[in-house]
């Protein structure tokens, strides 16, 4: 279990970086944190013939509050540093809300945000804290700068948005509203392990009426995945178990998520419902629900 | 490393790199192949061979190092991405004298681990998890461990090693009974 | 709580055995020394990786290694082919009544059987060069119908995976005790169940691994393996390596006297002391073997006449072991194409098998269907039990052990500890392309499983409630001296019942009744399961003979016990730990038996130049009672020794000499005494030199555990606390009163049962190799096999009971039965929790849901 052999390249710039990539296209692929990239590669699953180590390229490891209360993370931000940022806690909370069921420590440690969300694994879960939270998705080529909306960016199983001469530089999270609540919860067959499904809500209400939701699943289709039918129900209801469950009835009626080794289609349609309910009591418990 | 390695490797199709580790203090300076694995480096380059491999695709978590002090598997890492670092073993836990760690010394008195292959892991996510949280619970032990995984024991008396090794690094020599 | 009435109170109670002291295995182990074999690079060491087959079932129509021969880094390319003239094929080892055992090479050169089956090994400069020139052996496959079930095994019509096995069906054999039919014909009710099992893996933290260095100028080998049993490790090498022609080996067996005379003398050895095992081998078992294929007769005979003419047998060394359970005792195909590749090119070669590979063929277990009858009067006395048990062994019979000898485990262990009139079981063995069936920790446990099961199955018919049940039919201390249905003998150490009554005592039954309603108002569902058994650890003289006639022989057990000149204790072994602390159990043992230091006495283990012959190895929980029985008999004759030495010296008889910590002395006159060293010293001055080791005082004897019974017992008793909404199962408690008489070190014994409790939460709730139809294995990493981690595995309470036995060493084995009881336990409370009738042993979520009736089934 040994990676086949590969051209090793360490740019310092993110031009060089980008240049090459622009020359080795397909062949090659960005190493930020590795903690996909490195198993699939162990296991031969991944062969490419450049590897792209951005680890040094100066700049890319931060996480910058803007003006108006945006948060831009960079593409070195290790997971483990959004656990631990007072300024994600503060400014976007859902990041914060979803690290715990991030994988492990040692794994969070080196494991990169904007790795996760390029990778589009859909049962991980900063795919879904993007939809629901709608980022602006900021890619980099030696021919420009491209911002793509989080809506565009998931396309279909580990596939995304990028081209392969692209490298997701950053991505620029909303200011959260001061009404918003959210919350991230999911059921994985052990501690750490991706989810069976997931689910990540993000609601502004007014005293006790919903005025927007967002709900994002994930481990429920070939991408995180948003229920716009089970959001409009809840836009203008109060915060009722009713509520929740009417939501949850749609969700799991309208999902179709797919069989594996660890769960049948039937438990993951009833789970996303569960945690329909389960999530959005999370998201309201300040706010006095019944739920 | 013998010469008919370094020649085959050459011949190979990818990068050759030079890397300058510092591990356990020492400078550790290698030169190989750009895919190798920083937990195959350890082993077969540096000869420090009490990390161990168990999966080799970043589950079992025999493999956790640190890497400026934070844990990192390293079977998930190639040694050219921590060119410059500073990497702890299990062998740089004890002080020069032999003195073992605190965490050491309480995984002896609980009887932590029976087979031990997965202790070098759990014994550098447990001084990674006490430097993080110099007072945790019982079950947030659990947690920050549920990324290494142990066959033989059920757990339980890891948890217990880990829970005197808070006491006595938190001022009880004795660490209390297990 | 001990059996009273027994003459030899616990001579040893004020000493190190009984207490927790610190593990001799620790200084290296918790500091990164211990040296296990992937630690192990000599110089100039070259890797081993071999090439594996994508397809279940299929014959190799070509291959083509010629560009893995020139890649970068190569050394050499063997095939199966090519292998085959290198090395004898496994032969049958154990053949019992109704079984047919294939015969197989090391790789494989015609047909492939199961995903990952070897036909080729790449040999090069590291493992990453011989990975990539693996990639680059190019075979043609021509698939096969592939047998993915157990279901599809027992079709006639299924593609054959052995061309003289005439079908899929590898074993049919019944074994009955009493009149089953009349009392069947007689009993109020019948009760049937099917129960199945899915497949399980052992996975050990470690893999397997063989490190075979060449001494260049002898050609000798020395193997440095993570093997459960080193010297059977030996034997299969020397056996099935070095392939020479027949007339060769026996000229050259006829012109070497020393050989010849060895060769007599052994046999002359055995013979004498295996007699009555001998006398009791029936034909029934070659003679079914010889019917569907003759030409193991011809492949046995070349192998000993192989083994005659053969100078030089390897050395085997292993030291550090990360565990076993079982995965590591069969020899394995790439120990023997790892020694021969070797061997050719006269070269060290190492193989570290990657988890892939341990996933695919290093060892699955437990999938089995078993169709359980009981026959029960109204008033729920159990009359009698027939069985159904059909075992998928996989592709590959495990060699020596698999399959066929654990049907006969399970057909003596079924009855359980319950008194019963009759009992019946039909043993089917099947071949599936799959990986081999081997031995797991308890190998015989899905007879505690199925049966606990059906326990509560037949309660449940009959009103009763599990524990009524048990209680009203459990053989007791009123019931003694009595003998399973099966025949082994019961005595007193068959305590199972006093385990359940304390177990009982200690789960306040109101209290969970109250939890249950409360939690079934949230959305969740309790239930309380137990389960109840015994092992043979050792068992009863008789055991193994009831498991089947002739394997007795195989229960006696060496060591040596030798104090140096420098007054050290060693102790020899042919035990091979691997996570059991034998270092310092035995040292317990020794230094207390001696009257020395713990520190004195150092274990030698692993090294088949030094340790005692012994195929056994670790395993089948015989370390306390046969393998601690033997360090026990030869340290008190060293003890005796040394105080018959030490009379001379300070003149007195030796009935009056006691020795504490080293110091030999006129008991209560410590004051004017000599030293262990000091004694031996003398001794080596005076020329006493042993044979074996050249230590002035040794002793070697074998221990065979006979008149000493041993039976170790547990009740399980867990109360499971499932999510309705998710599926998801927890364990508010857990907890296990075992007995397995005295204890040498209690935190030995407590992490054997947690981790075994451990190993059965994993199977029932998490761990399953999955196959698919046409038998593609899906769970071939850890992101699909899962072991559980300290958030699923809940604290374990563990209480002891510490029956004494009438015999002279009653420390019983304690290594399996965590792993025996824990999946009935769960099971039966899930059972209990859902109102769900509960027939597999794997329960994820889904599962879980379905039963419950929230999911429909897909």
């Amino acid at each position: 279990m040994k990676p086949a052999p590969f051209t090793y390249h360490r740019p310092e710039t993110l031009d060089d970086a980008l240049d090459l990539l622009a020359t080795h296209g397909d062949d090659a692929k960005v190493l930020a944190g590795g903690q996909s990239l490195i198993p699939l590669m162990a296991l031969r699953m991944g062969r490419p013939g450049h590897v792209v180590d951005i680890g040094r390229i100066a700049g890319l490891d931060s996480i910058t509050v803007g003006a108006d209360g945006d948060v831009t993370i960079g593409a070195l931000v290790r997971h483990e540093q959004t656990r631990t940022s007072t300024d994600v806690a503060t400014h976007a909370p859902l990041i914060a809300t979803a690290m715990p069921w991030v994988a492990h420590r040692a794994i969070r440690s080196r494991g990169t945000v904007l790795g996760s969300i390029a990778h589009g694994d859909p049962a991980a879960e900063m795919p879904a804290v993007v939809l629901a939270t709608e980022p602006t998705l900021i890619a980099r080529s030696s021919s420009g700068v491209r911002e793509i909306a989080a809506a565009d960016f998931f396309h279909g199983y580990l596939d995304t948005a990028l081209r392969a001469d692209e490298i997701l530089t950053e991505v620029r999270f909303p200011a959260w509203s001061p009404n918003a609540v959210g919350a991230v919860v999911e059921v994985a067959r052990r501690h750490g392990d991706y989810a069976l499904v997931g689910m990540a809500a993000m609601l502004t209400v007014d005293g006790d009426t919903i005025s927007s939701a967002a709900l994002a699943y994930f481990g429920a289709a070939s991408t995180a995945i948003r229920v716009p039918d089970a959001e409009q129900a809840l836009v203008g209801a109060t915060v009722s178990a009713d509520t929740f469950d009417a939501a949850a009835a749609i969700v799991s009626a309208e999902l179709s998520p797919p069989p594996d080794i660890h769960a049948s289609a039937a438990y993951r349609r009833h789970l996303a419902g569960v945690l329909t309910v389960r999530g959005l009591s999370a998201a309201t418990a300040e706010i006095g629900a019944d739920a | 490393m013998t010469a008919d390695r370094l020649a085959a490797e050459e011949s190979a199709g990818g990068s050759i790199v030079d890397v300058a580790l510092t591990v356990n203090g020492r400078s550790a300076p290698v030169r190989v192949e750009a895919r190798r694995t920083l937990s195959d480096v350890l082993r077969e380059d540096v000869g420090l061979t009490g990390t161990h491999l168990g999966c080799e695709h970043g589950v079992c978590g025999a493999c956790t190092v640190l890497i400026d002090g934070q844990p990192a598997r390293s079977c998930l890492l190639l040694a050219a991405q921590v060119d410059g670092a500073e990497i702890t073993t299990i062998e740089g836990l004890a002080e020069p004298d032999g003195t073992l760690h605190p965490i050491q010394q309480a995984m002896m008195q609980a009887h932590g681990f029976q087979c031990a292959f997965c202790a070098p892991g759990f014994l550098m996510s447990a001084v990674a998890l006490l430097a993080d949280n110099p007072q945790p619970t019982r079950s947030e032990i659990r947690e920050e461990l549920a990324g290494n995984l142990c066959r033989c024991t059920g757990y339980q008396s890891i948890v217990d090693g880990v829970e005197i090794a808070v006491r006595r690094m938190n001022g009880d020599s004795s660490g209390g009974s297990s | 709580m001990t059996a009273p009435g027994h003459p030899q109170a616990r001579e040893n109670r004020s000493g190190l055995v009984g207490q927790s002291v610190r593990r001799v295995e620790d200084d290296r182990l918790l500091t990164g020394a211990g040296v296990f074999v992937a630690d192990r690079n000599p110089d100039g060491v070259l890797h081993a990786v071999f090439v594996r087959s994508p397809l279940a079932h299929a014959r190799i129509t070509s291959i083509d290694v010629a560009a893995a021969r020139r890649a970068p880094g190569v050394v050499a390319v063997i095939t199966g082919a090519e292998m085959a003239e290198m090395t004898h094929p496994f032969p049958p080892f154990l053949m019992l009544p109704g079984l047919y055992t294939p015969l197989f090479h090391a790789l494989s050169a015609d047909k492939v059987r199961l995903v990952g089956d070897p036909v080729a090994v790449v040999i090069a400069e590291s493992r990453y060069l011989a990975e990539d020139a693996a990639d680059l052996v190019d075979v043609d496959y021509e698939p096969l119908p592939t047998v993915a079930s157990i279901a599809e095994a027992l079709s006639p019509t299924s593609e054959p995976l052995w061309a003289k096995a005439g079908g899929n069906v590898m074993m049919d054999h019944t074994d009955t005790f009493g009149d089953v039919d009349a009392v069947f014909a007689a009993a109020d009710r019948v009760i049937t169940e099917r129960f199945d099992c899915p497949r399980q893996s052992n996975q050990p933290m470690e893999t397997r691994g063989s490190l075979v260095e060449v001494d260049a100028a002898t050609g000798h080998l020395t193997i440095h393996n993570a093997t459960q049993s080193s010297h059977l490790l030996r034997w299969a090498v020397a056996a099935l390596t070095g392939k020479q022609r027949t007339t060769t080996a026996l000229k050259r067996f006829i012109t070497n006297k020393q050989r010849r005379r060895a060769f007599f003398a052994g046999a002359k050895q055995f013979v004498g002391t295996n007699r009555d095992g001998l006398k009791e081998q029936d034909n029934a078992g070659p003679l079914a073997q010889l019917k569907k294929d003759r030409s193991f007769l011809g492949h046995m005979n070349k192998i000993a006449v192989g083994l005659l003419g053969k100078d030089d047998y390897p050395t085997v060394k292993a030291q550090d072991i990360g565990g076993g359970f079982g995965s590591k005792g069969p020899v394995a195909r790439e120990d023997i194409a790892l020694a021969a590749a070797a061997t050719s090119l006269g070269r060290s070669v190492k193989w570290i098998e990657d988890r892939t590979e341990n996933l695919m063929d290093g060892g699955q277990a437990r999938e089995e269907s078993l169709t359980v009858s009981i026959a029960v009067d109204s008033d729920g006395t159990f009359r009698a039990m027939r069985v159904d048990l059909i075992i998928d062994q996989g592709a590959y019979p495990g060699f020596p052990i698999g399959a066929p000898l654990i049907t006969k485990m399970m057909k003596v262990m079924f009855p359980g500890a319950y008194r019963w009139d009759a009992f019946e079981i039909r043993s089917r063995v099947v071949a599936t392309n799959k990986g081999r069936y081997i031995p797991y920790r308890g190998p015989w446990a899905n007879e505690t499983w199925a049966r606990e099961r059906m326990i509560d199955v037949v309660a449940d018919a009959l009103g009763m409630t599990p524990a009524e049940i048990r209680l009203h039919n459990m053989i007791g201390a009123d019931d003694l001296p009595t003998s399973m249905v099966t025949g082994p003998s019961i005595d007193e150490t068959m305590s199972t019942k006093q385990t359940l009554e304390r177990a009982l005592e200690l789960i306040d039954m109101d209290q969970f009744e109250r939890d249950r309603v409360a939690a079934a108002a949230s959305g969740r569902r309790l239930g309380l399961g137990i389960a109840c058994y015994h092992e043979a650890a050792p068992g009863p003289p008789e055991f193994w003979d009831c498991i089947h006639p002739g394997t007795g022989m195989l229960t006696p057990e060496e060591a040596h016990t030798t104090v140096e000149a420098d007054g050290s204790v060693l102790v020899y072994t042919q035990q091979m730990p691997h996570g059991q602390s034998h270092e310092t159990t035995y040292a317990q043992v020794a230094a207390d038996e001696l009257g020395v230091r713990i520190d004195d006495v150092t274990i030698v283990s692993g090294d088949t130049d030094r340790t005692p012959f012994g195929f056994a190895g670790t395993g089948g929980s015989r370390g306390g009672p046969i393998g601690a029985g033997a360090v026990r008999t030869t340290a008190r004759e060293v003890r005796r020794q040394l105080i018959e030495s030490a009379a001379g010296m300070l003149e007195a008889s030796p009935d009056d000499i006691e020795i504490v910590d080293g110091n030999i002395h006129v008991a209560g006159v410590p004051a004017r005494g000599v030293t262990v060293a000091e004694v031996a010293r003398r001794a080596a001055d005076d020329g006493a030199s042993g044979d074996l080791h050249g230590a002035p005082f040794e002793v070697a004897d074998v221990y065979n555990g006979a008149g000493d019974g041993g039976w170790s017992v547990a009740t399980h008793v867990c109360i499971v606390d499932i999510d309705l909404g998710t599926g998801l199962v927890t364990f508010p408690r857990y907890l296990v009163v075992e007995d397995c008489g005295p204890i040498i070190h209690p935190a030995v014994v407590d992490g054997q049962v947690r981790g075994g409790v451990a190993q059965g939460i994993g199977a029932v709730l998490y761990e399953r190799t999955t196959y698919d139809e046409d038998a593609n294995l899906q769970a071939a990493t850890y992101m699909d096999y899962l072991v559980p981690t300290a958030m699923e595995i809940p604290e374990i309470e563990v209480h002891h009971l510490e029956t004494l036995s009438p015999g002279e060493n009653d420390f019983r084995g304690v290594g399996e039965g965590g792993m025996v009881g824990a999946p009935a336990a769960i099971t039966n409370a899930i059972e209990h929790a859902l109102g769900a009738r509960v027939t597999t042993q794997y329960l994820p979520p889904t599962k879980i849901l379905e039963l419950a009736g929230v999911i429909v089934p897909g």
